[in-house]
């Protein structure tokens, strides 16, 4: 039998079709935001295109630095708040019956399908000065005054931490899914207590498919408007919050492209990070990311 | 003791045996309490609805504020711009998608990795990045912002999710299906339309529904590409919200929960968009 390959001239017009497609609205509009990434913002606003490196020293300024090491501060303190709340989930559902780790999963997806900017109103009405929360304590008669939550940069990291943990909960889950539970039971045999059992079993047999997970929690949480918008109040400076105002407030869009651009490569490194992952667990034949 | 030395350890150790129960009750506690976490805000957004005195818990339920918003004119234009969205963006969607997969579907299993991964993009990048860029190329190439501009956006990464739900689709179907029916005499028009189509038709109906849902409760694309005229129910949900708490936001936030979770058990009910449920967007 003759290998099928694919060659360029072997596509037929459906498949060209659908690629000009992903070139146009994909492709296209990203290469845009690298290219803007190198060009000058005039004086009177216009955009003229020379090549520069101005916006990416310019990202490296003192006060966008400041901007970065804030920005990773909470998406890291969130990113590890879903692991340590994510693993207990994702253990309770990798052991759970097939029937209730469907329902498990698709109780947890459910509230990520509702609209996001539900999710931050539903954040506000429960943690907010006149939420919920607030309301309780003080017709409790514990204080006089709403405990500020939201609008701080707490509340950015709650919102982070609500918003991304099932998307962490599931590769710790199919990680754990993958293990083999009679390796738990051969090392608690063996003479192994739990915390061992865990830490030098379990751990090490999980920990790359975890922190691949992690890696794109982590970056897009970076790139967040919303959330720092309008929990985060006025003051709390976040990187997504900074690279939307260079397009809209500021009319900077080179600068805002370079930012851009910036994320869009950690992205890009954690795609490569997985696939070269993926390829070398599941040997040669494996294609595809998923 | 005696007996505790003759029965053989491995067979029934106390540590194996937890093995095999379900979970130990820290795990289940934090499980439940995680899923507490999830729900409560959504869950008191459904309360809320209804509370006679939005700000005050304690002020007695009604159902005036839902009633009131069902009859005027604040939810009807925002609702049908998301619902005429949703069905042109799912259309194009699945039509470029299942394109893509019947182009593609022979050589699926040969596809470079490159080109898959290319394929994945669209649904990889963060939602900002994808606004950001499609911005800059609507107002580059001089595209007027509108609904317009809003659905070839929702459509340009839905077509991807219907791709992969398509290319599985696709793989189901038995190879020889095609040969048998050009045996038979059909011409190939007629092999698409009568023997290959009814085969295929689930598939396009999970990715049409999973790229309605996607554009319908899509904020932040939306946000970007609409310009400053179009209003769809979330961009009016938040430009309420940037007011502050009200009635009519609370009753529109009923609506939109109840559309949004409606969409997600019906695709939870098909088993070709059920996986991407899991997966999110």
């Amino acid at each position: 039998m003759k290998k099928l390959v694919l060659r360029l001239r072997d596509w037929p017009p459906s498949a060209w079709i659908f690629f000009a497609w992903l070139v146009t609205l994909s492709v296209l509009p990203f290469l845009i935001i690298l290219a803007m990434s190198f060009a000058v913002r005039s004086e009177s606003g216009l955009i003229s295109w020379t090549f520069t490196l101005a916006n990416y020293e310019r990202a490296f300024h003192l006060v966008y630095l400041k901007v970065l090491a804030k920005t990773i501060f909470l998406s890291l303190g969130a990113t590890i708040t879903c692991l340590l709340v994510g693993f207990p989930v994702a253990y309770y559902l990798a052991r759970a019956t097939p029937e209730k780790r469907q329902m498990g999963l698709m109780l947890l997806f459910i509230p990520f399908w509702t609209n996001f900017i539900l999710r931050i109103y539903g954040i506000v009405s429960i943690f907010g000065n006149h939420g919920l929360l607030n309301q309780t304590i003080m017709r409790l008669g514990l204080t006089d005054s709403p405990i500020e939550i939201l609008y701080t940069r707490f509340g950015i990291y709650l919102g982070l931490v609500y918003n991304y943990l099932p998307f962490l909960v599931v590769p710790i889950f199919s990680a754990l899914e993958k293990f083999d539970l009679s390796l738990r039971e051969a090392a608690m045999d063996l003479g192994a207590n739990r915390w061992q059992t865990f830490t030098r079993v379990l751990l090490p047999n999980v920990r790359e498919g975890i922190a691949i997970g992690s890696l794109f929690v982590f970056i897009p949480m970076m790139g967040e408007y919303v959330i720092p918008d309008i929990l985060g109040g006025a003051k709390e400076v976040f990187l997504g919050r900074v690279m939307v105002e260079q397009f809209f407030t500021m009319q900077d869009w080179p600068f805002g492209s370079a930012l851009a651009s910036v994320l869009s490569m950690g992205l890009m490194i954690a795609v490569w990070v997985r696939m070269r992952f993926e390829q070398r667990k599941a040997g040669p034949t494996s294609h595809g990311l998923r | 003791m005696a007996f505790a030395k003759t029965t053989n350890p491995r067979s029934t150790p106390p540590e194996s045996a937890a093995v095999v129960l379900p979970n130990n009750i820290f795990i289940t506690t934090m499980f439940w309490a995680t899923m507490g976490f999830l729900y409560l805000p959504l869950a008191y957004l459904v309360v809320q609805a209804f509370l006679t005195d939005p700000g005050n818990i304690a002020s007695g339920f009604t159902t005036d504020w839902v009633v009131a918003l069902l009859h005027g004119d604040s939810l009807w234009e925002p609702l049908m711009n998301s619902l005429i969205i949703g069905v042109a963006s799912a259309t194009i969607a699945t039509f470029i998608g299942t394109l893509g997969a019947v182009g593609f579907g022979p050589f699926s299993t040969v596809l470079p990795p490159s080109l898959t991964a290319l394929i994945m993009l669209p649904i990889l990048i963060p939602e900002v990045i994808t606004g950001l860029s499609l911005l800059l190329f609507f107002l580059l190439f001089r595209f007027e912002l509108g609904a317009t501009t809003v659905v070839l956006a929702h459509a340009s990464f839905s077509a991807s999710f219907v791709y992969f739900i398509m290319i599985e689709q696709l793989r189901k179907l038995d190879p020889n299906l095609g040969e048998a029916a050009y045996d038979l005499g059909a011409e190939p028009g007629q092999i698409f339309w009568k023997v290959i189509l009814p085969n295929i038709v689930p598939g396009l109906i999970a990715g049409w529904l999973l790229s309605f849902t996607i554009s319908f409760d899509d904020f932040l694309i939306s946000f970007f590409t609409s310009g400053a005229g179009l209003i769809t129910l979330p961009l009016k949900i938040y430009s309420l919200m940037r007011i502050g708490f009200s009635p009519e936001l609370n009753a529109m936030s009923l609506v939109m929960i109840c559309l949004s979770t409606g969409l997600v058990m019906v695709l939870w009910s098909k088993e070709q968009s059920r996986k991407w449920v899991i997966s999110g967007s």
